[in-house]
């Protein structure tokens, strides 16, 4: 039994002036599924992301949110669409002017119009998910890269979304700390979280992705588990892409 | 092409908002003849004088309390009692007198004014009151060399700016150079440490500073002059016939008892003992006290509506609505293109011809509205420093734009222009001061009044100084702490 669509990507395109980012893209993401998008670098994957949730504005198509065309939103009606989808970003993106607990707690107070006490009980509880329940009254700056976005995907998190959306969440990290963050990811998935990653661990993909997307040119090129996709890619952008990651 | 568009845009704002203005007075003046009606409705007689020069109007320390008096004020008071109203007395620089009479900020002018055909093409005059003559002071150590008027050619003479005494000696002495000040204080420092040979005054006054200065000595000037460009006269509005002539009357009925030489001046002297009886600083300490009080409340308030009139216009102008943007950008443009002092003297005199607004007032508005496009400035290019991926980050989390600019970009903003603003705020307080030109009691105004009353030139100077180091240090010092409790990394 195929699983209920979260998102559907109907004929989107973009373009910057006159070069297209995004091609006539076509795709659907179901609930519980993680998806892993990758591609070289120019091949439009942070911007197909961001359009999931109208960071940026697709020129074309339709986005489905629920079954709901998030395209023709504005900026007001975006606001409870976005709280039902989190995303981490690669420069995690912390606010600095406040303590992880009051980044936590921001989004719940202001936009769901919870009490103090009901979004610090959540904050605590996500914090100890991620291992920095000590953290809670540091500033972001005290922080490593790897605890910052640990703080971050728990910042997501707190708004209970339905989707989350990371953009290449590890690539800003030193070698060292890219583990910490993928285990809470992957912690994420196993409990059954719709995630849609921008990401080259390959690693990753392979234990924790049901579907990987291959993006070059603006288009999804292929698609398939990530032992299909890794190993017995089909087209020759694929093949290209994949040999020179594993030879890195 | 652009730019030029919108500067014509400015240009006709502006044209049609004078025209507005100056439509104004001119309905007041057909309505003048009631001029005295008027007065006597409102029940008070509004005198507009600059008390730096005695003895015809000075400040005086009575109890505490600091007053205007004088020769001129005892005489303006004698005519509100003739008229059964009351006297109200406004101060500002001489320069500001007639603007101030021309805007309806003030009914009569009297300050030792003489009655110059030039000044006549604007405003009327009574009959003249008094005749002091011209002096010129001159050093004692040089009362040798330079012993009367034909001594001075092509010398140094200094006058005050827009005086009688200004262009007489520039027409009258021949290869001299007139250098013109604002304050008589100045003038006689000037003198003092002989960047001046001389300095033309009238006879009174010049009187008065020999009294009290023993370095100095007074020469008669021998000035041709015929009783109508050298006597003081009162200024009125054009127009004002009827309150003119009854003037008159009450001054015929003065020079008739010979009141002048035999009551006022001898009054205005003994206030100027009292003045000079001690004219150490510490004496005069209230003075300087209410300058500090005012420049303190101009810099607070403005500082505050300058920052939220500064948000506003900053928001404006990074907005997507293209009326707010021009707007914004051409308030900014317009305020930082043109000088504060002018945007002083337009807010008193030509907006106080629709609202009649107190000078502290006015002054507050011009300096708010000043500091608020410069603040207005420093608030853009702090929202811009804040980097794209805060707003992204907040915006994926479904918050909205105002609770976005509330929680997440303008608290990083600030801190990261808070230097700058303060840097705005000091010069704050030291550029408020300008607003001293139309009577606003600030420490510079004070200052002058101190220097007038006391004949030192110097020492007030230097105690003003320290005063604006302590306020603008004191802030800095409030600053620093505040941007120590922002520091998170």
């Amino acid at each position: 039994m195929t699983k209920q669509a979260v998102i559907e990507i109907n004929n989107v395109a973009k373009q910057y002036g006159k070069t297209d980012v995004l091609k006539d893209i076509n795709e659907t993401v179901r609930d519980g599924q993680v998806i892993c998008l990758i591609g070289p670098s120019g091949a439009g994957k942070s911007t197909l992301l961001r359009c999931l949730n109208r960071l940026e504005n697709p020129t074309s198509g339709e986005i489905k949110f629920d079954g709901q065309d998030i395209t023709v939103l504005s900026e007001k009606e975006l606001g409870s669409i976005r709280e039902n989808m989190g995303m981490v970003f690669q420069s995690f993106n912390l606010f600095p002017n406040m303590t992880v607990l009051e980044n936590l707690k921001l989004a719940p107070i202001k936009v769901k119009h919870w009490d103090d006490s009901a979004a610090e009980k959540v904050a605590y509880d996500l914090l100890e998910r991620v291992g920095l329940t000590e953290k809670a009254q540091a500033y972001p700056a005290s922080l490593s890269g790897g605890q910052q976005q640990r703080v971050a995907i728990a910042r997501a998190l707190a708004m209970n979304p339905k989707v989350m959306l990371f953009d290449e969440p590890t690539s800003a990290l030193d070698p060292e700390m890219v583990g910490e963050v993928l285990s809470v990811m992957r912690e994420l998935a196993d409990d059954g979280m719709t995630m849609v990653v921008v990401t080259h661990e390959m690693g990753f993909a392979k234990q924790v992705a049901d579907e990987v997307w291959f993006m070059a040119d603006g288009y999804i090129q292929e698609r398939g588990t990530a032992e299909e996709l890794f190993d017995h890619p089909k087209t020759e952008r694929a093949k290209d892409f994949i040999g020179k990651i594993i030879n890195s | 092409m652009k730019t030029i568009k919108q500067l014509f845009a400015i240009l006709a704002v502006l044209v049609v908002s004078f025209t507005i203005i100056q439509g104004q007075p001119a309905i007041a003046h057909a309505a003048t003849d009631d001029s005295l009606a008027a007065i006597q409705k409102r029940g008070k007689l509004v005198m507009a004088t600059s008390p730096d020069y005695p003895p015809y109007e000075f400040q005086t320390n009575q109890k505490g309390k600091s007053k205007v008096v004088g020769m001129d004020v005892s005489i303006a008071k004698q005519i509100a009692k003739d008229l059964h109203v009351k006297l109200v007395i406004k101060s500002m620089t001489f320069d500001s007198l007639l603007v101030a009479l021309e805007t309806g900020k003030a009914d009569m002018v009297m300050a030792g004014m003489n009655p110059t055909p030039e000044r006549r093409q604007s405003v009327d005059f009574s009959d003249i009151y008094y005749v002091g003559g011209q002096d010129f002071l001159v050093n004692k150590d040089e009362a040798s060399k330079y012993p009367n008027q034909k001594s001075l050619a092509n010398q140094k003479v200094g006058a005050q700016t827009g005086t009688l005494q200004y262009n007489l000696a520039k027409k009258h002495i021949p290869g001299v150079t007139v250098k013109g000040m604002d304050k008589g204080a100045d003038l006689i420092l000037a003198l003092k440490t002989h960047k001046l040979v001389a300095v033309g005054m009238e006879k009174p006054a010049a009187e008065a500073y020999v009294k009290n200065d023993p370095s100095l000595v007074a020469i008669s000037s021998t000035y041709n002059l015929d009783e109508n460009s050298s006597g003081s006269a009162i200024a009125f509005r054009k127009g004002s016939d009827s309150l003119v002539t009854a003037v008159n009357k009450s001054l015929k009925d003065i020079k008739q008892d010979n009141l002048i030489h035999k009551v006022y001046l001898k009054d205005a002297g003994k206030y100027m003992k009292v003045n000079t009886a001690n004219t150490s600083m510490g004496h005069y300490w209230t003075y300087f006290a209410k300058g500090v009080q005012y420049t303190l409340i101009i810099a607070a308030v403005s500082g505050v509506i300058g920052v939220v009139l500064g948000v506003l216009l900053a928001l404006m102008r990074l907005s997507k609505v293209k009326v707010f943007k021009w707007l914004s950008v051409s308030y900014i443009e317009f305020v930082r293109g043109t000088p504060l002092m002018v945007q002083v003297l337009f807010v008193y005199f030509g907006v106080g011809v629709i609202v009649n607004l107190p000078a502290l007032i006015s002054g507050i508005i011009a300096v708010s509205l000043n500091s608020g496009a410069y603040i207005a400035e420093i608030i853009r290019g702090g929202i811009d420093s804040v980097s794209k991926g805060q707003d992204e980050a907040a915006q994926s989390l479904g918050l909205s734009r105002s609770d976005i600019m509330k929680s997440v970009i303008l608290p990083q903003a600030l801190k990261n222009i808070w230097p700058a603003l303060g840097n705005e705020f000091i010069s704050l307080i030291k550029e408020s001061s300008i607003v001293s030109i139309i009577g606003v009691t600030d420490l510079i105004y004070q200052l002058n009044i101190v220097r007038a009353d006391t004949y030192r030139g110097v020492m007030p100077v230097f105690i003003a100084m320290v005063l604006y180091f302590i306020m603008t240090f004191g802030l800095t010092r409030i600053l620093n702490h505040f941007e120590g409790r922002m520091q998170h990394d």
